[in-house]
């Protein structure tokens, strides 16, 4: 009986699936600055994963003779500064497309990270509700107590840096406000009708949470997960200006604006200026992402989209 | 085009200066503010070990005799020395009338309890004066022979030790008697012609005048850090004298017209290390590094004079070995750059490229922020070692708080980057840090026999001329075999208000003193 009419509806789905997305892309274009923003953040993407490929120089390939070249300068084998070089002669375009890379990595693989333990961590924390609620909720609390890049200092310093505990630090830091939102829905969404005949059918607990509460609270929480990767990369772009970030013969965007310190004094303005403008834009796509994924997934917003 | 650039300068530098307009303050006439690089840990006189540190307790704490910046004697609390005549006694005579900050009477009982408290192993001091001016003397004791007679007793003769023993701070019996370490450590009492103030740490140190010589009412040393800032607060009129001016910022400051820079060949030697103790032969390229064909033929691999030109902004002459360039062995050449050589020498060291073109892989460890340029000195370094067929595993580390610990644990590498402060006033002087196979200075844990076993006739030489055949015989085997790759006396950076006259000594010390109002 289920399964026919699972595959009843299939095609339903599907359609309303396919719906949804051309509605998202009409409203979307009439919005028009998520459209630059995606636009953008596809560019970055195809920066992060084709880097290697687009890269005139090694990021890491110094040259002491042609330090601090203008951009447009002719670098060694007759190639383009087109971005200029640092003060180690290193290409700045190649290191801000292999800069993408760690800062589009460390921004997702952080969010996944601390979506993960928030999301399951708020689910059973909601669910179960007696003791269990509070000890995570008030282990919230303490985390949330500690100013947050003070927090990513002290395990950095205890566990060293690199690029995976920099994931596991920022992830970590993520996770309450994931934990309190998917508990708040969880709260209210365990008394529904749907969930109590999910229940009188004999579905179990973890079903029950993962299969039939979960996939009810995904929207609001694709629209936080679009907020926090801006923020994780500011993030990580902050404590790789402190130093504590990757190691550093590996470019990232944080690393190339801390190294751009001590010359801005000296007229040499394309070091901090390329990789501050990718930070920021790509900061500014997410936000504006986000902020229209949230009015778009908003039933009240529906009629006016 | 230039005058396009200079404007473009110009204008930056305003604009720090506007930034910081709020903080900008005329400064009193009777205050000099010194802008310093790197935080400060203790006044403990048996603790203190950095060069900024000891730069303010010198201000604080005189010493018996002080050396000029070409290694001139100058008296400060004695006036005469004898030396008895097997070399083993300095007998110093005090001024009179001397006293501490508290008022008590400085005599020679007090300067005796100096020595024989800085060396007691009860208080388990670790700073320089233990740890290497008291190794590199063995010194045994001290007694007052009389109110202004104090007897300092070595282990055998030392040609250095007048030297050495000018870095030891004086200070009186009866108020450190009272005290415990740690207030020792946080409010001196000293001898010098400033009294400490107040200490912020990681902020500020405020002195406020005692006696002469001292020209200012106060001087108030702060800590800053970030290269970026000392300069703004340069050009703002917020410092006088600024240390560490990254080269890069020069052109600003000078352009400034509130400010210009001194460039001074400093005697600090920076090197690559290579820690040869047991522990990191174990470890990867720990084995290789033992063997003195790989370490000369790495002396060819790394291009010190383009560092020097292009991340110092100054030309270099390269070290030869761990003695300034005046003292140095005259017979010796610096080795030149030719990786082409370095790699037939490693080739024929029993070490060639496989198939991924690596030869060995080795961590090289490094500190940040301590020396001018360093984290780009260190990854040029790096990229050298690299092109010859190393792997290197690049650790850049806190300085203070990270790098530190290691260096008195002597414990970091195998490879290392570090600088050591040296003088001109005798080549042997910069030979002490490695004095002895366990000396705190001895980073490296290098073993030679040649090197080592010759300290005893350098000590007793019957002339100079035998004395300096020795040492160009020792120093001849550190720059054929030693523990470092060679590379460069570190070029000093001050920036100096034009509000006051300074002239940056190349010692490194900063005497404030000497500094007037123009």
């Amino acid at each position: 009986m289920s399964e026919m009419q699972i595959n009843a509806e299939a095609p339903q789905r599907e359609s309303g699936f396919r719906a949804e997305m051309r509605r998202a892309r009409r409203v979307m274009i009439a919005a028009r600055w998520p459209v630059f923003a995606v636009i953008f953040l596809i560019v970055a993407a195809l920066a992060a994963t084709l880097g290697g490929l687009l890269a005139p120089f090694d990021p890491n390939r110094q040259n002491l003779m042609l330090r601090l070249a203008d951009p447009m300068s002719v670098g060694p084998d007759g190639g383009v500064f087109v971005l200029g070089s640092d003060a180690l002669g290193r290409d700045v375009f190649s290191r801000l497309l292999y800069g993408a890379r760690v800062s589009l990595t460390v921004g997702f693989a952080a969010i996944a990270v601390g979506g993960s333990i928030g999301i399951t961590a708020g689910l059973l924390s909601g669910y179960f509700g007696g003791w269990l609620d509070d000890a995570i909720m008030r282990l919230g609390d303490i985390q949330l107590a500690f100013p947050f890049i003070l927090l990513a200092i002290m395990f950095l310093v205890v566990l060293g840096s690199g690029v995976w505990n920099l994931i596991l630090v920022l992830g970590i830091g993520q996770w309450v406000t994931y934990a309190r939102i998917v508990r708040a829905d969880t709260l209210s969404l365990r008394e529904k009708e749907f969930v109590e005949a999910a229940r009188a059918m004999g579905d179990s607990t973890l079903s029950i949470i993962f299969r039939t509460i979960l996939p009810n609270i995904l929207a609001p929480l694709t629209v936080i997960a679009s907020f926090n990767v801006a923020s994780v990369i500011l993030s990580e772009a902050a404590l790789s200006f402190l130093g504590l970030g990757v190691p550093p013969d590996v470019p990232t965007w944080g690393s190339m604006l801390a190294e751009s310190r001590d010359t801005l004094v000296a007229n040499k303005w394309w070091l901090a200026i390329f990789p501050g403008l990718a930070i920021m834009l790509t900061v500014l796509s997410f936000n504006i992402l986000g902020d229209w994924l949230r009015d778009f997934l908003d039933p009240r917003l529906r009629e006016r989209t | 085009m230039k005058s396009h650039g200079s404007l473009i300068r110009t204008i930056a530098a305003g604009c720090l200066c506007a930034v910081l307009l709020i903080g900008c303050v005329e400064q009193s006439d009777d205050t000099i503010v010194v802008g310093l690089s790197a935080d400060i840990t203790t006044f403990e006189p048996g603790m203190i070990s950095s060069r900024d540190n000891s730069n303010i307790a010198r201000h604080i704490f005189s010493s018996l005799f002080a050396l000029g910046p070409e290694g001139e004697h100058i008296p400060e609390l004695a006036h005469t020395l004898d030396i008895t005549e097997d070399g083993t006694g300095y007998i110093y005579t005090l001024n009179e009338g001397l006293t501490c900050h508290d008022g008590e009477s400085l005599t020679a009982e007090d300067v005796a309890y100096t020595f024989n408290r800085i060396a007691d192993p009860v208080n388990r001091f670790t700073g320089n004066a233990p740890g290497f001016v008291f190794t590199s003397i063995g010194f045994q004791n001290a007694e007052a022979l009389d109110e202004l007679r104090v007897q300092i007793n070595i282990e055998r003769k030392n040609p250095i030790a007048f030297g050495l023993i000018t870095e030891i701070a004086v200070h009186c019996k009866d108020s450190y008697e009272q005290m415990s370490l740690d207030e020792a450590a946080t409010s001196p009492i000293g001898s010098g012609p400033y009294k400490l103030a107040s200490w912020t740490r990681g902020s500020e140190v405020v002195l406020e005048k005692v006696r002469e010589p001292a020209n200012f009412e106060r001087i108030v040393w702060r800590i800053i850090p970030e290269a970026s800032t000392r300069t703004a607060e340069l050009i703002a009129g917020n410092a006088d004298i600024i240390t560490n001016v990254v080269p890069e910022q020069v052109d600003a400051i000078n352009e400034s017209g509130r400010a210009e820079v001194q460039i001074v060949s400093g005697t600090r030697r920076m090197y690559l290390g290579y820690n040869l103790s047991e522990e990191h032969a174990a470890m990867p390229g720990g084995d290789a590094i033992q063997d003195p064909d790989v370490r000369r033929a790495l002396q060819y691999a790394v291009d010190v004079s383009t560092i020097c030109l292009q991340l110092l902004g100054v030309e270099c002459e390269r070290a030869t070995g761990l003695v300034n360039i005046q003292n140095a062995n005259p017979d010796l050449t610096p080795y030149p750059y030719d990786p082409q050589l370095a790699e037939r020498l490693l080739d024929e060291a029993g070490w060639p490229r496989d198939e991924e073109g690596t030869r060995f892989a080795i961590r090289m460890q490094a500190g940040q922020g301590r020396y001018v340029n360093d984290v780009n000195v260190v990854l040029a370094v790096a990229q050298y070692l690299e092109d010859v067929g190393l792997d290197i595993e690049l650790e850049l580390m806190e300085w203070a708080s990270v790098y530190t610990p290691l260096l008195r644990e002597r414990s970091m590498g195998p490879l290392f980057f570090l600088g050591t402060g040296g003088g001109l006033w005798s080549p042997i002087y910069d030979m002490t840090d490695i004095a002895q196979v366990g000396s705190g200075t001895n980073y490296t844990h290098w073993s030679d026999p040649r090197w080592f076993d010759r300290w005893p006739d350098l000590v007793n030489a019957e002339d100079q001329d035998e004395q300096r055949a020795i040492i160009n015989e020792m120093l001849k085997v550190f720059y054929d075999d030693g523990p470092w790759l060679h590379m460069y006396f570190q070029p000093d950076f001050y920036g100096v208000s034009n509000r006051i006259q300074w002239t940056a000594r190349r010692d490194e010390y900063i005497e404030i003193f000497e500094a007037t109002l123009r």
